[in-house]
């Protein structure tokens, strides 16, 4: 056959998208890549059905123009991402062959590989290992071929060989197919089209369904879905991967494949069933494989059986102890572990969020004692633990419970909320306690505190005076102002703070303080200091109003 | 602004702009798409695609409690089916950062900025 026309063109046409059509299921199943949502076959079989439609209402003795009518099928039908890239595959290779009557090999070869490069030109990034690159290899094999084949049969055998050994390198392209262990699922229907058109060159019948070698594909692109959906070994409903082959026998019940399907899908999920005139093949996750084996032998002999416990494979593979029934929970038991206090709900969270293992509430009105102190460790189950008080007049307690503890423990002798926040950024837990306690305690000596609280007496301090219910700063603990105006001495408490080095500051505002009147402040402090980062959160202290760290 | 992310261990931020960028990365995957416009091509002088570190310009992406909204600015290559690209990086975006970050998308808006003719 030295060319071809509209009208065996169209008939390629025609025989690819059954072959495709066929074999659609098979294709979702490969679908794991970009999504595995399992619709590529249906996506790409809708988009060639609707071109091979338009081809067959436009059947033309010019092939350009028959070309034409599939390139429109394609587009208005595409669906999914396969599907469209089948269609710019078509729509190039149409638009070079538009002013051609036939085709030659050679001028069908270039047609292909002028739709690889449309195909290729649609897209920002290709993906390798996908329907692109079939395609791809397939038309470059095909120019390679031309130049000494004439015959447009074993142009196409050619083009069909290639493509099949390029769809078996997707994998080595493509991790996620390899880690599934399947081929792409578009460059497997690109492949299936393929196989139509040469069908129809030779004047073949297709077999009805690709069977054999490709069951393998099928299942492991059966367990891949089904494996996705949980996490936890307690999460597996049938327990029991099953597969098994039924050998027709006469005088036993008669095969009917979608009643036999039925049948099955009530023992189970995962259910694949292959056929053919002699033989089935099943798999099945289910609960009961020998009730689905009794089910099987009213149609026949059984065959290859293979029961495979999925629950004991899953325990092996997560590597841990696997018990029916409810899963038991282990205390988590943590090597290493910080132990703070803290006054505030959202200190705590802050300080857990940092890495603190326990928060232990209190400071300046109730300090934790030694036991509390103690209690809080052992609760943590640590066996390696730094305790950061984060007040000075819990140093003592904190100190006395390292002494009792019999573990490896160290004090870090933080004395505000802010230095305990940077002590626990310096934790480093490769490190030994010695050293974690030096690296921590050289951290927080960086951080300059401020806290705003309130007079409970008149009083006179370091030569400030301070009334009754007036506003007081402290910096670094030292009383700096003391003013009725909350603003007031927030401001200059952040003005005594700020130095050049300060990169970082974190206002923690609490109880009393509104979300809005904290963002105001943090937003002056952005204005006048423009080299800063503010952070604002809701520590919800009480006594302290706003609680400063300036780093 | 930052999308918050909290379990049993503590606090995960994620910078809007790094979900801007998986979803800008995760979109310019798909078939059909040749990049990620300008949200306001105009303004932002942009009228070209963006690069990567401009992706922020053509993603935006709001928190609403435990949820994700994206809108995404995109340019498709013509000759395509648009329908079938948007409806692609709808679920092509969805899924990759329901994969990578965890989180439920909500709604991934599309909207086509422009069409690009390939030197064809």
């Amino acid at each position: 056959m030295k060319s071809i026309n509209g009208i065996q063109f169209a008939d390629m046409v025609q025989m690819g998208a059954h072959h495709l059509f066929q074999n659609a299921d098979y294709v979702d199943a490969l679908n794991v890549f970009p999504v595995p949502d399992g619709d590529t076959g249906t996506n790409m079989n809708l988009s060639m059905t609707s071109g091979a439609k338009e081809t067959a209402a436009h059947t033309n003795e010019h092939i350009g123009k028959t070309a034409q009518a599939l390139s429109k099928g394609l587009l208005m039908g595409a669906r999914g991402n396969s599907g469209v890239i089948l269609s710019q595959l078509f729509r190039g290779f149409g638009k070079s062959i538009e002013q051609f009557d036939t085709l030659n090999a050679k001028q069908f070869a270039d047609a292909l590989n002028y739709g690889v490069e449309t195909a290729y030109k649609a897209v920002m990034k290709p993906v390798e290992g996908t329907i692109l690159t079939v395609a791809k290899d397939s038309a470059r094999k095909a120019v390679e071929v031309s130049e000494d084949v004439e015959d447009i049969r074993e142009l196409m055998e050619a083009i069909v060989a290639e493509a099949k050994k390029s769809l078996d390198r997707t994998p080595d392209l493509l991790p996620v197919l390899k880690e599934v262990g399947v081929v792409d699922s578009g460059g497997q229907g690109l492949v299936f089209v393929y196989e139509g058109f040469l069908a129809s060159l030779k004047g073949e019948e297709l077999p009805s369904k690709t069977i054999g070698s490709s069951m393998d594909d099928l299942v492991s692109a059966e367990h891949h879905m089904s494996v996705q959906g949980f996490m936890d070994t307690a999460d597996i409903e049938f327990g029991f991967c099953t597969e098994f082959m039924v050998r027709f026998e006469d005088g036993k019940k008669a095969f009917d494949e979608t009643t036999f399907r039925n049948d099955l899908s009530e023992y189970g999920d995962s259910l694949l069933v292959i056929s053919d005139d002699e033989i089935a093949k099943i798999h099945i996750h289910s609960e009961t494989p020998g009730e689905v084996l009794t089910y099987g032998q009213q149609y026949g002999d059984l065959i290859k059986i293979k029961i495979e416990n999925m629950r004991q494979q899953h325990t092996e593979i997560v590597g841990e102890g696997y018990s029916t029934g409810e899963t038991t929970k282990k205390a988590e038991i943590h090597p290493y572990a910080i132990v703070t206090v803290a006054m505030g709900s959202g200190v705590s969270e802050l300080l857990k969020s940092l890495g603190a293992s326990a928060v232990i509430e209190g400071g300046q009105t109730m300090n934790p004692s030694t036991e509390d102190i103690v209690k809080a460790i052992e609760a943590v189950g640590a066996e390696r633990v730094l305790i950061l008080p984060n007040n000075k007049n819990i140093v003592m307690a904190a100190e006395q419970a390292a002494e009792i503890l019999g573990i490896e423990a160290a004090v870090v002798p933080t004395k505000t909320i802010p230095q305990g926040m940077a002590a626990i950024l310096a934790f480093n837990p490769q490190a030994t306690v010695e050293e974690n306690k030096n690296n921590m305690t050289e951290s927080y000596a960086q951080v300059k505190t401020g806290q705003v609280t309130f007079a409970v007496r008149d009083t006179s301090i370091d030569g400030v005076e301070i009334k009754k219910d007036d506003f007081m700063a402290l910096a670094e603990g030292k009383i700096v102002l003391s003013n009725p105006s909350l603003k007031e001495v927030t401001t200059s408490l952040i003005q005594t703070l700020m130095d050049e080095e300060a990169e970082i500051v974190t206002v923690i505002y609490g109880e009393g303080v509104s979300e809005e009147e904290a963002n105001e402040f943090a937003a002056f402090i952005e204005a006048k200091y423009g080299e800063v980062e503010v952070e604002v959160y809701n520590g919800k202290q009480p006594l302290y109003p706003y609680i400063l760290s300036v780093e | 602004m930052s999308i918050e992310l909290k379990n049993e261990f503590g606090l995960i931020d994620i910078s809007q702009d790094t979900v801007a960028q998986i979803a800008g990365g995760a979109a310019i995957e798909c078939y059909g798409i040749v990049g990620m416009a300008s949200k306001h091509q105009i303004r932002d002088g942009l009228t070209d695609i963006l690069r990567k570190e401009n992706f922020t310009k053509g993603v935006l992406v709001r928190q609403e409690k435990e949820n994700l909204h994206i809108d995404m600015y995109i340019i498709v290559s013509y000759g395509t089916k648009i329908s079938e690209i948007a409806y692609q990086v709808q679920s092509k975006v969805k899924y990759t950062l329901n994969k990578s970050l965890g989180m439920s998308v909500k709604s991934v808006n599309v909207y086509v900025q422009g069409v690009r003719v390939a030197n064809v």
